[in-house]
């Protein structure tokens, strides 16, 4: 089943142009020029019923413009989206009871009342009956751990808390599909790792569809089956989280302790990253050369102790990901 | 999964706003304190007029009544929280988004947490405010007018809130709202009636301010509780509401256009 399907989407806004100077402000006054920007340019994809997609970018890629489409928050320019089957912006307020969102930027939560008045009002505004509501609320508060802090107003709740609570409300109503933006923004790690184990277990146990934004590495890692990439409002990679990982993955990381110092070290393809010592570290460029023949290369003059060969973490991937598209970008 | 009726989401989100407001209340009376300066200066002033003019009633309204109706007007205004700074905080910050993404309607939501937070800061301020009524020119006499008030209160703060959404629902198109909304409470002050009862300005003012709804806010109301128009109240009522239903059709109609081309913002 699908849950998410769309096509050829389409976001431009009329951004005000600024012009210089003072007397080009007192122009722009009264004869203002429009500039179109594309936020969203034709973007096309589906998601099952219970996928777990990671939606990245770099900043101002059109990321949140994007699920504000899917939400029914903001009208496109042009193409169309279905998500569980309804037009997000035309019928926003039937999707509503059927979608949840977590933005980690943004609270929900009232500031002065425990979150389990804010577990009411959302048992309310999303027309809950009682039973259900009270079973749903107890199961939550079990999974999420949230006995402690039940009674205890929102504002001395820690960060991490507050997510939790933040979380749970948002799966009050059952949602088909989960919208996360930043979901982990902020958390330490214990934390982090924690908050995704919850959203695994409600997708695993209850085929919630997931639809995540991060900046961080580890919750695509850890959480994300497939990822979708946009860059300037276009599409640029849609697969397989490994997939991505291989087709990003032109370095290897290799370390290394010998017997001796090996002075300066200087092979085609290599870089090194640290050294002290007998210790290194090295990255390989893989479309340059080979483990292989880095590793022949350096047993030829020296005698290895041990040695690890690892991907670089997700973070450089991603960096590695977005400095492709610049470095792109300066070639056309 | 649709068990509960509509309105009851309402109510529950006025009752969340009232238990979220009372974290406020001292604030809300410190503010209060502000009453006895306002009703102190023109106490002051109307006493020099009463003496000046040297008679009893002034266009119908005696010292006593002048002074309880400022009671009553200053009550209200103080106790409106300004919807411009709200709504533009919210299409600023992106917050908007929330409240469009959950299955509640914006404006039915603003209006249940606006009358909630209304309630309270009303209910502080007419407290307070009778306290230094009472000590400074002594008890209004009791009369059928002060049992209307909740009621032409309930509209006046209804007007209120449509005129303020109107303004503040320009915050789709304009970076700021708050000089709209600044010449709005100026309008209230003169022909709202709110410093003096509208029979003090000179007629033609009088005729324009008939056709207009400021006078609905606080005027209505606060004459009423001090015994005058009584004949007139079923009337007043009924331009009150009637101004709702036409000032809220236009809001309706703003908020649609503006969520059609809303920019929100943060990404």
């Amino acid at each position: 089943m699908r849950s998410i399907q769309v096509d050829r989407l389409e976001k431009i806004f009329q951004v005000k142009k600024k012009q210089e100077g003072l007397a080009g402000s007192l122009k722009s006054l009264f004869r203002p020029q429009y500039a179109n920007k594309a936020a969203v340019e034709g973007i096309t994809f589906t998601v099952e019923q219970g996928e777990t997609v990671a939606f990245l970018g770099p900043n101002g890629a059109g990321k949140s413009t994007t699920i504000k489409m899917l939400t029914g928050i903001l009208h496109p320019s042009s193409g169309t989206a279905e998500v569980l089957g309804c037009c997000p912006w035309t019928e926003r307020s039937k999707l509503a009871y059927r979608i949840g969102s977590v933005f980690g930027q943004k609270s929900q939560l009232w500031y002065h009342l425990p979150p389990i008045d804010t577990f009411e009002l959302m048992s309310r505004i999303y027309e809950l009956r009682r039973e259900d509501y009270k079973q749903r609320r107890d199961n939550l508060i079990e999974r999420f751990e949230l006995g402690p802090y039940l009674n205890t107003p929102v504002r001395k709740l820690s960060l991490g808390e507050r997510m939790r609570c933040e979380i749970a409300a948002s799966l009050i109503h059952r949602p088909q599909a989960l919208f996360l933006d930043e979901p982990t923004i902020g958390l330490d790690a214990v934390v982090k790792q924690r908050i995704r184990e919850l959203i695994l277990e409600m997708n695993r146990e209850e085929g919630t569809t997931i639809f995540l934004t991060s900046h961080d590495a580890g919750d695509v890692e850890k959480l994300c089956d497939r990822a979708i990439v946009i860059n300037h409002g276009g599409l640029v990679f849609n697969g397989q989280v490994e997939i991505m990982k291989q087709q990003f993955l032109t370095h290897k990381t290799v370390q290394l302790v010998l017997e001796d110092d090996p002075g300066n070290l200087v092979l085609e393809g290599v870089a090194v990253l640290s050294s002290s010592g007998s210790r290194l570290t090295l990255s390989v460029d893989t479309g340059l050369t080979t483990i292989e023949s880095v590793l022949s290369a350096l047993m030829a003059s020296h005698r290895i102790v041990d040695v690890t060969v690892q991907d670089p973490p997700m973070e450089d991937i991603i960096t590695r990901m977005y400095g492709t598209f610049v470095a792109k970008e300066a070639v056309t | 999964m649709i068990s509960l009726s509509k309105p009851a989401k309402y109510v529950f989100i006025g009752k969340i706003t009232l238990r979220n407001q009372l974290a406020y209340v001292f604030d809300f009376m410190v503010r209060s304190v502000f009453l006895l300066l306002i009703l102190y200066i023109f106490m002051q002033l109307w006493q020099s007029t009463f003496a000046g003019e040297g008679t009893s009633t002034i266009n119908g309204y005696t010292f006593k009544q002048m002074m309880w109706y400022l009671v009553f007007t200053e009550s209200m205004v103080l106790a409106t929280p300004s919807l411009s700074t709200r709504i533009e905080e919210e299409v600023k910050s992106g917050d908007v988004a929330f409240k469009l993404i959950r299955p509640v309607s914006f404006l039915a939501f603003h209006y249940a947490e606006y009358m909630s937070e209304v309630a309270i800061r009303y209910a502080i301020n007419l407290i307070l405010g009778s306290a230094i009524g009472l000590l400074l020119v002594g008890p209004l006499p009791v009369g059928v007018g002060l049992a209307w008030l909740p009621i032409m209160a309930i509209g006046g703060f209804t007007v209120n809130f449509m005129l303020g959404m109107l303004v503040a629902l320009s915050a789709f198109w304009v970076e700021e709202t708050r000089g709209l909304e600044f010449v709005y409470n100026k309008i209230l002050f003169t022909i709202g009636g709110m410093l003096m009862p509208l029979e003090l300005f000179p007629e033609s003012l009088q005729r324009i301010g008939q056709w207009l709804p400021f006078q609905t806010v606080v005027y209505f109301p606060a004459r009423t509780a001090v015994g005058m128009h009584l004949g007139e109240i079923t009337g007043a009522i009924a331009t009150q509401w009637l101004w709702v239903v036409l000032i809220g059709l236009m809001v309706w109609l703003l908020y649609r256009k503006g969520v059609r081309k809303l920019n929100v913002n943060g990404g």
